[in-house]
């Protein structure tokens, strides 16, 4: 093999965008420079296959000529469910998933939270869990079967806690 | 490296040092090939190794070249010929190096030259000897699509134009079996329905097919390797049935051909002299068999019962012998061996065996009631009146103790009882003969002994026995039984048969040649030969008692050594085994399906117990057939010699054997080539597992005139015309995960020519190749593309595919990939998937860089020393490299590396002294 074919400079001959760079030194982002746009992601993505709007190759794409402003406004970033299934295959090693997470914590830092993934988190906050009017008799009753508690009124203190740890800067150090 | 390296010698610069002026190319595909040509044409000698059969390489399975879209083999064959023909190339086929040391100038190297068996001046390909060898496998030149047999040519073209026989030795079977009869062989003529000639195989080694059949203790079954799968093939019944088969049908006739004047005696008609005898007949001796008895056969007549071995069965084989022109002089015993010599024997094999049985030592042995095994049996054999009690005990748990427990239940007694001393697991007889004794209502008494008969007025009418536990290994590696104290006990019995072994007559003929102090005949191991010249001696005599095989091994071992013996040839030379065993790992049981040994039939206990008819009762056609299609063929070539026969230019050797070649050159060329990625680790492609997805390797060798279906381009899966068809590139190339971070550089190139040959094969055939990016960066290659596009009408899709599954009975796939150019995610269906594989550096040349002391790239390639200036030279002085050694290449940069590395080695040579 020569030096040139095996040269792992990819930087100077992909688009490097300050939003590529900055993705690029979140955890996981390190390789996205490397991406050659194959494709092999979206045709390997369950997402994908089901809503036309969703291509992971294109996000990256989009990251890599720097649309940062259109990427962390999007709801595309949340889509991704975190199967990792382009992960294993892409064969430049590029962490698709770990990507579009870091996109989604600059995204939410910036303000920029879907409306629907915002509820999902305030009714969690608020309930401590994401289903609480489904809370039935039936399930009350399953739960006595399987000899578990039925009063699920612990979970309200528990939310707190967390709260008050994590959330409202308590027990920082 | 783009920086030069540290020469690591000087020599090369000034001439010095160069001691040999002839090359080394290592690897006969295209580059090795042109390399070898061009050093050859300067005036070089030059030697040419390659490990397969042919050279030619890839180059020779490929189809069509791209972009001109010639015929690859029509490009190579005045090559291959010029190579073949060229007085300065010594070309090494089926060779690989061994070891290579020195430096510049002055490499000394050893190269390992497989035997091929065959006479490489002899053979002039002919293939008549093709048609007629029974073993088939897959041909690997055809990508295993096809099928060739042990002796082949991996392709119609191939250089030199010779065959090759592949053995990898000798099987287990036949390694194991100390008659050493070719079980491979035979099995392999049953595979095929050809019985006599399965026969004919067996009577190889001994006349005892039917005898051996019965009675033999199958060494060969224990140590077959269909054991390690699941059971051990039933290999002494299929002998039997080759045995019984001939006698239903016809019989094959005996050729008596005795053309020689030296007479040979054989003093003994048991197992070992007869087979002596016969060997020797087989050679052309006068031999005469002397027998005490009335009647040949030794303990085959008079000790072995017949309801295992029916008299008919052994007269046969015994006739068969003597019909070759052996004489038997019956009840006469041989008292002197000198009187032999001087009524004119040159050579005399004494196989008189072992008679006398062995006492217990203890007190009463001689009262009525007590009998000894071999008398008893031999009584019984000879058809006298015994009468026997009701409770019989019988001591000792081989084959004689076994015997006479079964003959005293076929003779009224209700109540048997053997008494061993051991445990299950060390009775010395044959297991299945201990579990039909059980069946036929023999009660075993394990780990027990006798102290004390009871006699009473002369009479026996008791036993005492001890029980024992087993202590620590003897000598014999078998546990010594211990007597436990206060376990002593006694049973009543009518008669006791003392069957604790048998010892040769301490007086017998054999003593007049040295012996030991048990009376046994001392004989070389291997030659058989005692220390009185011309006299030999093998069976139980030397050996004490042990099995009929044994005695048969002996009588082929003593007629060779006589036959040297009496031409004057060196008795020793060559016999010590030397031959490969071949090992477990050798054989390759994937995939082969478990399968029990066949049963065998054997008559109802309730009526065997009153007669002495025939116990088992032989396999039928089918089961034998059955049973010999699961032989694994383990040496492949099963030395059969039907091969021997059809050639007729006598250029087949099945002795012949590996060699080492020692080469003094100064300059060594690399020309390795490469292998293709293991594209079933893609799992998503389902490679190996969905029958419509094929490699472009086995897709050359589909379309291929010379290949499988002679050039039809059909599924392999069921025959069918393929509508549509899909290319899938960079397959284990450009893939930074798999560890092939690099581009193959070819596979663009050749998906094209492919996807082209489809449009060619039948233009309404939907094709469409599936690129992260096409590579056509060679002359001519991207008006290649262009046309493949515009012209054929070819599909191009830029993106890489997600996965491959079938979704219909019929085979038909379907494919994922985003169309990159339309932002569009599809789904395709294809009758067909060709994975075009990307290039890995080939199996071996990691051990050749370590013979070198040579680094070799991240990916495994041969480094050059600078990619731009010197993109031939390696880092070691006198050491060069062409084609894909170093990285992937087409067929005409590979060309033009081999014109450079062969320019470059002949700049070392020149500067040796003229
Ligand atoms: C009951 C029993 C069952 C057995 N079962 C099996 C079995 O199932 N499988 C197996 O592999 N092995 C078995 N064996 C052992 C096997 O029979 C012997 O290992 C084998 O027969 C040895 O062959 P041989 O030629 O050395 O001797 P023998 O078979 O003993 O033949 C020697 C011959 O020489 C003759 N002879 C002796 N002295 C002279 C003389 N001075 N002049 C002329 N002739 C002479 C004898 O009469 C005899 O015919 C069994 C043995 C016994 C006793
Ligand atoms: S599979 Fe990898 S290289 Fe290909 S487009 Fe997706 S992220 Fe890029
Ligand atoms: S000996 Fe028999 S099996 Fe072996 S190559 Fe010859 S014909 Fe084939
Ligand atoms: S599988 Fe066949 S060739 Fe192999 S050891 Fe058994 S009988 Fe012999
Ligand atoms: S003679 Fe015995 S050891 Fe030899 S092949 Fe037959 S059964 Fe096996
Ligand atoms: S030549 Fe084409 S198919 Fe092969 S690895 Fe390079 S880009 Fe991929």
């Amino acid at each position: 093999m020569s030096k040139l074919d095996k040269t792992n400079e990819h930087e100077e001959h992909t688009p490097s965008s300050s939003f590529s760079r900055e993705i690029e030194k979140e955890p996981g982002g390190a390789d996205i420079q490397h991406c050659i746009q194959c494709g092999m992601c979206t045709a390997s993505c369950m997402v994908a296959s089901v809503t036309e709007k969703y291509r992971p190759r294109k996000l990256i794409q989009k990251i890599l000529l720097g649309m940062r402003e259109e990427v962390l406004t999007s709801e595309l970033p949340w889509l991704c469910m975190t199967c990792r299934q382009c992960e294993e295959r892409c064969q430049e090693d590029v962490s698709l998933a770990e990507i579009f997470h870091a996109v989604r914590n600059i995204a939410a830092r910036e303000g920029y939270i879907p409306v629907g993934v915002q509820k999902v988190v305030d009714t969690v906050m608020e309930d401590g869990w994401m289903l609480k009017d489904g809370y039935s008799d039936f399930i009350e009753d399953d739960r006595d079967d399987l000899g578990l508690h039925t009063d699920l009124g612990w979970n309200n203190e528990f939310v707190k806690k967390i709260k008050k740890r994590f959330i409202d800067g308590g027990n920082k150090k | 490296m783009t920086t030069e390296r540290e020469p690591k010698s000087k020599a090369s610069r000034d001439g010095t040092g160069i001691k040999s002026k002839e090359a080394l190319v290592i690897g006969g595909g295209v580059a090795g090939m042109t390399a070898a040509l061009d050093i050859a044409n300067q005036g070089f000698k030059v030697t040419l190794v390659e490990k397969a059969p042919s050279i030619g390489g890839v180059m020779a399975a490929i189809d069509k070249t791209f972009p001109t879209l010639d015929c690859s083999a029509c490009i190579l064959t005045p090559k291959l010929s010029e190579v073949a023909h060229h007085p300065n190339i010594d070309l090494l086929t089926y060779s690989e190096i061994k070891s290579i040391t020195g430096e510049t100038g002055d490499f000394r190297v050893k190269v390992h030259k497989k035997a091929r068996y065959i006479d490489e001046d002899n053979c002039n390909g002919c293939n008549d000897c093709v048609p007629v060898c029974p073993v088939e496998l897959p041909n690997e030149f055809d990508e295993n699509l096809g099928f060739r047999k042990a002796i082949y040519a991996p392709f119609p073209q191939a250089t030199p134009h010779i065959m090759t026989v592949e053995k990898k030795g000798e099987p287990a079977c036949r390694a194991t079996c100390p008659a050493e009869v070719n079980a491979q062989g035979f099995i392999t003529m049953m595979r095929h329905g050809k019985y006599d000639e399965g026969l004919e195989i067996f009577r190889r080694s001994n006349p005892f097919a039917g005898v051996l059949g019965r009675v033999c203790v199958s060494f060969c079954e224990g140590e077959c390797e269909r054991g390690m799968l699941d059971e051990s093939l039933s290999i002494r019944n299929l002998h039997r049935f080759l045995a019984d088969y001939e006698r239903m049908n016809e019989v094959a006739p005996v050729v008596a051909k005795i053309d020689k004047k030296d007479r040979v005696a054989v003093i003994g008609a048991g197992p070992g002299g007869i087979s002596c005898a016969y060997q020797l007949a087989h050679l052309g001796y006068p031999v005469t068999i002397f027998e005490e008895r009335e009647e040949p056969g030794g303990m085959l007549r008079y000790a072995i019962p017949e309801y295992r071995l029916p008299r008919e069965v052994l007269d046969e084989e015994i006739q068969r012998v003597l019909d070759m022109g052996v004489k038997l002089v019956t009840k006469t015993k041989i008292t002197s061996i000198k009187s032999l010599q001087e009524k004119g024997f040159k050579a005399v094999f004494v196989a008189t065996g072992t008679w006398q049985s062995n006492k217990l030592g203890l007190k009463g042995e001689d009262s009525e009631g007590v009998i000894h095994a071999i008398d008893f049996l031999e009584s019984t054999c000879r058809g006298k009146e015994i009468t026997i009690g009701k409770r019989v005990a019988v001591i000792g748990g081989g084959d004689a103790a076994i015997d006479s427990a079964r003959v005293a239940i076929r003779l009224g007694a209700k109540d048997v009882t053997m008494i061993y001393r051991r445990s299950h697991v060390e009775i010395p007889a044959i297991p299945s003969e201990v579990q039909d004794a059980m069946k036929e209502g023999v009660k075993l008494m394990l780990l027990t002994s006798p102290m004390e008969l009871i006699v009473n007025k002369g009479k026996l009418s008791g036993v005492r026995c001890i029980k024992m536990r087993l202590g620590e290994p003897d000598t014999s590696g078998r546990r010594r039984p211990v007597p436990i104290t206060n376990s002593e006990f006694t049973m009543a019995v009518d008669n006791l048969i003392i069957a604790v072994g048998q010892s040769a007559d301490q007086k017998g003929v054999q003593t007049d040649v040295e012996c030991s102090k048990w009376g046994n005949a001392v004989a070389d191991p291997i030659t058989l030969a005692t220390k009185t010249p011309g006299v030999f001696a093998g069976g139980d005599i030397v050996l004490g008692p042990n099995t009929v095989v044994k005695a048969v091994g002996h009588g082929n071992q003593a007629a060779i050594s006589i036959d040297r013996f009496l031409r004057g040839v060196d008795m020793m030379e060559g016999r010590a085994k030397h031959r490969h065993r071949v090992q477990s790992y050798e054989v390759d049981k994937e995939g082969v399906p478990l399968d029990a040994r066949a049963a065998m039939p054997k008559q109802g206990v309730d009526s065997r117990v009153r007669d002495f008819d025939e116990v088992e009762l032989g396999f039928n056609e089918a089961m034998a057939e059955e049973e010999a299609e699961r032989c694994l063929g383990c040496a492949v070539c099963c030395e059969c010699e039907r091969c021997v026969t059809a050639c007729q230019r006598d250029a087949i050797d099945h002795n012949m054997k590996d060699e080492v070649i020692d080469l003094h050159v100064g300059a060594l060329v690399l020309a390795t080539g490469y292998k293709l990625f293991d594209i079933s680790e893609y799992t998503q492609f389902g490679y190996g597992k969905i029958p419509n997805v094929i490699s472009a390797m086995e897709f050359e060798r589909l379309i291929n005139a010379a290949g499988p279906t002679q050039g039809h381009l059909l599924r392999l899966s069921d025959g069918r015309k393929p509508k549509s068809i899909g290319f899938i590139n960079c397959v284990g190339a450009r893939d930074v995960q798999k560890g092939v971070p690099y581009c193959s550089r070819v596979c663009c190139m050749f998906s094209i020519k492919n996807s082209v040959m489809c449009k060619q094969h039948d233009a309404d055939i939907d094709v469409t190749v599936y690129y992260a990016d096409i590579r056509a960066f060679g002359k001519g290659f991207e008006e290649f593309y262009e046309n493949a596009h515009t012209r054929f009408g070819v599909n191009f899709v830029r993106g890489r595919v997600g996965g491959v599954s079938q979704v219909k009975d019929n085979g038909t796939l379907r494919i994922q990939v985003e169309n990159t150019e339309t932002v569009k995610l599809m789904e395709i269906e294809h009758d067909l998937i060709v994975i075009n594989p990307g290039i890995i550096p080939p199996d071996g040349l990691d051990d050749l860089a370590v013979e070198l002391s040579m680094d070799l790239s991240e990916e495994g390639y041969v480094d050059v020393r600078d990619t731009i200036l010197t993109p031939v030279d390696t880092p070691i002085d006198g050491v060069f490299v062409c084609g894909c050694a170093d990285g992937p290449k087409d067929i005409p940069d590979s060309v033009s590396a081999g014109s450079a590395a062969a320019m470059r080695a002949t700049i070392v040579l020149s500067k040796g002294d003229e």
